[in-house]
């Protein structure tokens, strides 16, 4: 065959007679996307993705089914070509249902794989498990213990009975992990010899210095506090992380290579400029270290504390002197955190008052419920409307009883107080726990938001000076749960890379296609054999309620491995070599505002060694194709015209199916989850 | 006296066999009466049609809208040789002008003579150009004939013949074919299986010129599924003309060969696109395939072919008796000779129009057409079916040819052309066509077969009153893109619908979406309500209404629920009092 | 899911004739289907496999192309097919109103058939009796000019005569 040479995108690429333009841009190392093209079988040109434009030719053409031609010019990037693929990716999505990611690692704010490792602890692999997750978090024995979990939330296994216990499987293999010989450790990229300070040693912190590391940065941490955990170690009781855990966690981070100052008080004894310019970047990750006020009369008075001040005093090993009667205010976990130390620090009454009632409360349930076991006494429904003195110090609280009212912002009824209607309430101690605020001080230089919170880019975490970025509590919209930080370190370690290399890449939230959950899905789940969740096993309430050792003790091995297998496995198994996510994600797109009637889609087990699931076929043929042109086979066909048209292997026949060859040489042609290869 | 007759499809649909039933079996042994049949002669408004000839050819009357209760009175008139016993009959000179205003070639012997047999079309010079061709002409001398006469595809593209005709003759290869598309598929045009119902033999002899010209041997003539009058008289055409030597070996004598065969589609508008027709041919799916290679190079059985309309081939024979420079002084610079029209929708005067290029519309639609019906307003001209558009009113005086149609964002097509008044909803219009081209897309390419769905989809969210602003620009960037991207004709031309209307109906786009339908056709966004005062309680309107949707008592005022209504109207035309209103 | 592996026991000899004339033609299928079609009124799954296997395709093959075209059916009619015009002078001229009065009245829409297997309504492309629009053709016989009161009576004076018989 003779040579001919053409111009793609200004470059000079060799090829042969009859080769088609996609085959000579590949082989010449340019990247035209495709999806119904294979060299195995005849030209096709169904998926419109490879266009290009050709010098002297008015229409686009398609670069997979044309012969290309010597001299001719070729650009494959034009706003023409770009358009046609964004409107064909947009449709093709707009017919594809299907989970590209489980709903799980959706929900969770770190993007944790949760499929991932919850299937290598089934397959009883809890080192590949560890791996998967620290992927994403670096601390999952901690986060695992601590970890309000919005993963479960979203859990389609509730529609069969509940949700997979993801976050007890997740500390599971990070026990077992740590317990073991030779605990993962991932390896680190050669040594760029850039430094970066991170102020701040918790969650956020500790995350983005483990990720900085890990590619090949000199990373030191500067924490206020003697040791290194943050929030972690200092907001959150020894029995429910115990301390010993965290330290572990830490050590294999420090262990990397990560330098960690403790004592480090900016402002103080180091200037944050000073810090700033002694290293290529910044992040500022210094958290939500002050307790929001009651906002009542008489929260001056001694004896009223802050939630978080009394956890961290707690935490240095003080033993505040709290008296026999607590009153904790508030509803979300640090009140749960405080109300429940407050008794194992020997108060004989402890209260929560709370505005609202059990259901409305932000705290975790089942806290709430363990709470309520070591006998804290809940006034629903009332609120302090002034903290009485007595001696100078706090001796009583008025409460105001409320009432709910009608829905506010949040979807929450709203309480409402009911006129001259009080309680009274003898305390020796008042802890607020309605909330955490950020404190800047030493770090006066960056811009603020409008209310006090250090304002960080939502895509590249950067602050308003150079080289500076900032994550977590600090940031934005404040205070929220440690997966949060995490998730934002992160991906902000990420963009801080590519700061350091000298092109600061945005991360972008990658296109996916989520199922609509439907009845007729939900239904389909409900069909499922049943198999209760695992519960943790605990120390009985009378007897951990008067120490701090942790109150969990560990899923069983057994048990673990069963809890794993519940995974229905929502998301698909092709998401990693999915050419049509890849496609999908090679310019914005916004398949909904197309959105319109889909397939109506099945799963099913069409051949011997292949399922197929109707829901994501692209109708790119290939499988058909692979099955008539490849394997010789064509027991696979189209059926039907036009949008209605599907691929059916024949009838579910026997005598049929008995004739495919088991290649399964259609599923590896699928650019798509559309078929699967059964084991 | 010879009592013939129009036999087409839509003859016999308004009752022409009935006819023709009721006036045999009046007719005795002692009439001097025979009976025949035609075709098509094209003024379908005023079918069945019944021509009354005198011995020696010459036609004496033109009876229309004949029913079979009029055949004693047609005999006796016949019998009595006086015709003031059917005056009422006979063919208003207005309406006579619907064909004197015409210049036919295509349709020259349609309606004319009896399709049925060879002799017929012999009488009128037929198989005359063959014989010429193989006397005196090169087949390239053919193909220089038909470059000079300028003749374009007039299936819709509008490729020049010759250049086709040529590519074919220059491939490589022993075995060539040609074939004739007959799938005509465009809703609203029927021109083609006009000519083959009506004149079989000119259809035959084009071919037999095209055949020679390529070096063809086997000819085949695709005809749609929903033609069986076509196929049957095509198939009869081609027994006589074997039985005569213009089919089979050694033609006339010229050593020429040359096979007919006809393939019958099975129901797939995109078979009109000629690689989809090909892959039909084989008897696959009717998928369309990537160009290049080109069918003149590549086509049939992997082999070199050719494809031409019906049409196309029916003029070739008059351009090689009559010469290529003949036909070429008709028309405009760009578009040569005449076109046939299928001229229908709310207009006066229905039919098909054959015309040289270079008339107006509005010369078509007023003076041939007679103006709109039920003395509404023009709104618009819909040209090229499915992959064309729709003309306003302040176009009518557009010529028509390929260039000039083209500029308006319409096409000439294969010649249909709707004509629409001002109740005629021009979104439910683009609607209309891409619910056709999604039902009709193969389903091969994405753009095309997701496209056109969710094109149709937008368009019906509007037309239900679900509109959302910015929905006219999503129409366009997803009308611009399929166009540019989608694989074959088909998909390219399916948003012309939607452009043409955005382009010169924007306001009734928006009008929707605002919640109103200007033509009062979308049901969503109209009602009827009975006017109490009005309504004298006649029980007219229960009547008609087929839902049963209307109540009250006699004489006592109706009313109607909403809920079952399905807004036919049957109860607005039925009220003699006005009360019934649409809103 | 429409199932298509119900037993039917269709007499295939009398498929005979045109296999004999046609399995060996290459390209031959859809002529061989429409003659199926004709002699079943419809397309029976085992004519689809006998088809294939006489032919030397498979039914994937086969079925693809008797669902590509909408001459062809996997599923027997009613008594009467009410072939319902979809062109473009029937819409314009009112055919949504037909169709939607066919609906009402026997409750099926497009392909379906009624229970009592006497009507299947069927929507088609353009008949190309654009002058007689809107237009419906019932077993070969052509209705032109329908109004929702003449489509009605014709529906049910089908109905009726089928009752007195």
């Amino acid at each position: 065959m003779s040579e001919i040479t053409l111009t793609i995108n200004g470059k000079t690429c060799a090829g042969h007679q009859g080769d088609s333009i996609l085959h000579i841009a590949q082989a010449n190392g340019i990247t035209i996307p495709n999806l119904c093209a294979h060299e195995a079988v005849a030209r096709y040109g169904a998926c419109g993705m490879c266009v290009v434009e050709v010098a002297g030719n008015p229409k686009l053409v398609r670069s997979c089914s044309i012969d290309a031609a010597d001299g001719m010019v070729i650009q494959t990037n034009t706003a023409r070509t770009l358009q046609a693929r964004k409107i064909a990716m947009e449709l093709l999505m707009s017919d594809h249902e299907g989970d590209c990611v489980a709903p799980c690692s959706l929900s969770c704010p770190a993007g944790t794989d949760c499929q991932g490792y919850v299937k290598q602890i089934a397959l009883g692999d809890d080192r590949k498990a560890v791996e998967i997750i620290k992927q994403k978090l670096p601390l999952p024995a901690s986060i695992g213990r601590v970890c309000p979990h919005p993963c479960e939330k979203d859990c389609r296994r509730q529609y069969a009975e509940q949700a997979v216990s993801i976050a007890m499987l997740k500390q599971f293999a990070a026990d077992n992990d740590l317990a073991s010989a030779e605990p993962y450790r991932a390896a680190l990229a050669a040594p760029t010899g850039k430094t970066v300070g991170v102020i701040g040693g918790g969650p956020g912190g500790l995350t983005a210095a483990y990720f900085l590391a890990l590619a090949g940065h000199s990373v030191t941490i500067y924490d206020a506090m003697p040791k290194m955990g943050g929030m972690l170690r200092y907001g959150i009781p020894e029995y429910r992380l115990p301390k010993k855990v965290l330290d572990s966690e830490i050590a294999a981070i420090a262990a990397m290579g990560v330098t960690m100052k403790n004592d480090v008080k900016i402002g103080k004894d180091v200037a944050f400029d000073d810090l700033r310019k002694a290293h290529d970047a910044t992040l500022v990750a210094i958290g939500a270290w002050k307790s929001s006020a009651i906002g009542c009369v008489g929260e001056e008075l001694p004896g009223v504390l802050g939630g978080i001040d009394f956890l961290r005093a707690v935490a240095l090993g003080g033993k505040p002197d709290i008296g026999k009667r607590v009153a904790v205010v508030g509803g979300g976990n640090t009140a749960m955190d405080a109300c429940r130390t407050a008794v194992r620090l020997g108060a004989e009454e402890v209260y929560v008052v709370y505005r609202r009632t059990r259901n409305e409360m932000p705290a975790e349930d089942v806290e709430i419920t363990e709470a309520m076991e070591e006998g804290v006494t809940f006034k629903f429904l009332t609120n302090p409307a002034e903290i009485i003195g007595k001696d100078g110090r706090a001796a009583a609280v008025k409460l105001q009883v409320m009432e709910l009212g009608e829905p506010d912002a949040s979807g929450r009824r709203s309480p409402v107080p009911v006129k001259d209607k009080f309680e009274y309430l003898d305390v020796d101690t008042v802890i607020g726990a309605i909330g955490q605020k950020v404190s800047p001080i030493g770090f006066e230089e960056i811009a603020l938001n409008s209310r006090g919170i250090i304002a960080a880019d939502e895509h590249t975490y950067r602050t308003s000076l150079e080289g500076v970025f900032a994550v977590g509590d600090a940031t934005n919209k404040g205070a929220s749960i440690a997966i949060e930080a995490i998730g934002e370190a992160n991906r902000a370690a990420g963009v801080i890379d590519s700061y350091l290399k000298g092109a600061m890449a945005a991360f972008a939230e990658p296109f996916v296609s989520e199922r609509a959950v439907t009845d007729a899905v939900k239904a389909m789940i409900a069909e499922k054999p049943k198999a209760a969740r695992a519960t943790m096993p605990q120390r009985a309430p009378e007897a951990r309620k008067h120490d701090f050792a942790e109150i969990n003790l560990g899923l069983a091995e057994e048990v673990a491995r069963a809890e794993a297998k519940r995974c229905l496995e929502c998301g698909c198994h092709d998401y990693h070599d999915c050419k049509l996510i890849e496609c999908a994600n090679l310019q914005e797109i916004h398949p909904e505002r197309v959105a319109g009637e889909k397939h109506e889609g099945y799963v099913e087990q069409a051949l011997g060694c292949i399922e197929r699931n109707q829901n994501k076929c692209i109708l790119c043929n290939l499988c058909v194709r692979t099955c008539d042109e490849v394997a010789g086979k064509a027991i696979l066909g189209l059926v039907g015209r036009g949008f209605k048209t599907v691929i059916r292997p024949e009838f579910h026949d026997p005598a049929v199916i008995a004739d495919c060859a088991n290649c399964h040489k259609c599923a590896d042609a699928c650019p798509t989850g559309a078929l699967k290869i059964l084991k | 006296m010879k009592i013939v007759i129009g036999e087409g499809s839509c003859g016999i649909a308004a009752g022409a066999a009935k006819v023709y039933s009721a006036l045999q079996s009046r007719i005795t042994a002692q009439d001097e009466i025979t009976l025949g049949v035609t075709g098509c002669i094209g003024m379908c408004y005023l079918e069945p049609i019944v021509d009354l000839y005198y011995e020696d050819g010459k036609l004496a009357h033109r009876l229309v809208r004949v029913s079979p209760s009029d055949a004693d009175a047609i005999l006796d008139a016949v019998r009595a040789g006086d015709a003031s016993g059917i005056e009422k009959l006979i063919i208003t000179k207005a309406d006579e002008g619907f064909l004197s205003q015409q210049t036919r070639i295509v349709l020259r012997h349609c309606g004319v003579i009896d399709p049925t047999s060879i002799d017929a079309y012999l009488v009128e010079d037929g198989y005359k150009a063959v014989e010429k061709v193989f006397a005196t002409m090169t087949p390239e001398q053919v193909i220089e004939e038909i470059k000079v006469s300028g003749l374009a595809g007039r299936g819709g593209a509008g490729f020049p013949t010759w250049f086709k005709w040529n590519a074919a003759r220059s491939a490589k290869g022993e075995t060539k074919y040609l074939i004739c598309n007959a799938d005509e598929g465009d809703p609203g045009a029927f021109m083609d299986r006009a000519v083959i119902e009506s004149d079989p033999h000119s259809l035959i002899e084009g071919m037999l010129i095209g055949a020679y010209a390529i070096g063809a041997h086997e000819a085949v003539v695709y005809v749609r599924a929903e033609y069986p009058l076509a196929i049957v008289r095509l198939e009869e055409a081609f027994r006589q003309a074997r039985a005569r030597g213009y089919i089979g070996k050694n033609i006339l004598g010229s050593g020429f060969d040359c096979e007919f065969r006809i393939k019958a589609g099975a129901g797939a508008f995109v078979c009109g696109e000629e690689t989809a027709l090909i892959e039909s041919l084989e008897g696959k799916r009717g998928m369309p395939r990537l160009k290049p290679p080109f069918p003149a190079n590549c086509g049939y059985n992997q082999l070199p072919s050719n494809i031409n309309n019906v049409e196309t081939f029916a003029n070739v024979a008059w351009i090689i008796l009559n010469g290529g420079a003949a036909y070429a002084k008709m028309g405009t610079e760009n578009s040569k000779g005449t076109k046939v029209f299928a001229l229908t929708g709310k207009i006066n005067r229905g039919g098909l129009v054959e015309i040289p290029m270079g008339k107006t519309l509005r010369e078509v639609i007023f003076d041939i057409g007679g103006g709109i019906r039920d003395g509404k307003q023009f709104k618009a001209v819909q040209m090229g079916g499915p992959s064309g558009g729709c003309i306003p009113a302040s176009l009518l005086d557009t010529v028509i040819d390929y260039k000039a149609l083209g500029a308006t964002g319409a096409i000439m097509g294969s010649g249909g052309m709707v004509v629409m008044d001002e109740t005629t909803c021009m979104v439910g219009m683009a609607r209309f066509f891409l619910d056709f081209t999604t039902k009709e897309s193969c389903g091969k390419c994405v753009h095309c077969r997701l496209g056109t769905k969710r094109l149709f989809e937008i368009l019906t969210r509007i037309v239900e009153g679900e509109g959302k602003p910015g929905d006219i620009a999503l129409l366009e960037e997803l009308c611009t893109t399929v166009k540019d991207a989608a694989l074959c004709g088909l998909g390219q031309t399916a948003p012309n619908p939607v452009l043409t209307t955005i382009r010169y109906f924007r306001d009734e786009y928006e009008a929707h979406i605002a919640g109103r339908c200007p033509a009062g056709e979308c049901n969503a966004l109209v009602r009827y309500d009975i006017v109490e005062d009005k309504c004298k309680g006649c029980t007219a309107c229960v009547r008609v209404c087929p839902v049963k949707a209307i109540t009250g008592a006699i004489k006592q005022p109706h009313s109607i629920d909403q809920n079952l209504c399905i807004k036919c109207g049957s109860c607005l035309t039925a009220c003699k009092f006005d009360a019934v209103v649409k809103a | 899911m429409d199932c298509t592996c119900q037993t039917v026991n269709s007499d295939l000899s009398l498929l005979e004739p045109v296999l004999r004339e046609y399995a060996e033609v290459p390209g031959s299928l859809i002529t061989i289907l429409q003659h199926a079609q004709e002699t079943y009124g419809y397309l029976p799954i085992d004519v689809i496999y006998h088809v294939a296997a006489r032919t030397g395709s498979t039914p994937a093959k086969v079925l693809g192309v008797a669902t590509f075209y909408t001459q062809f059916r996997l599923k027997p009619v009613g008594k009467y097919l009410i072939m319902l015009c979809q062109g473009t002078a029937c819409h314009v001229n009112g055919s949504q109103k037909i169709e939607k009065t066919i609906q009402e009245e026997l409750g099926i829409s497009d392909g379906e058939t009624t229970p009592d297997g006497l009507f299947t309504l069927k929507n088609v492309a353009c008949l190309g009796c654009c002058s007689l629009s809107p237009v419906m053709m019932i077993n070969g016989e052509t209705y032109g000019t329908l109004t929702p009161s003449k489509t009605l009576e014709i529906l049910r004076g089908l109905k009726k005569e089928v009752e007195k018989a």
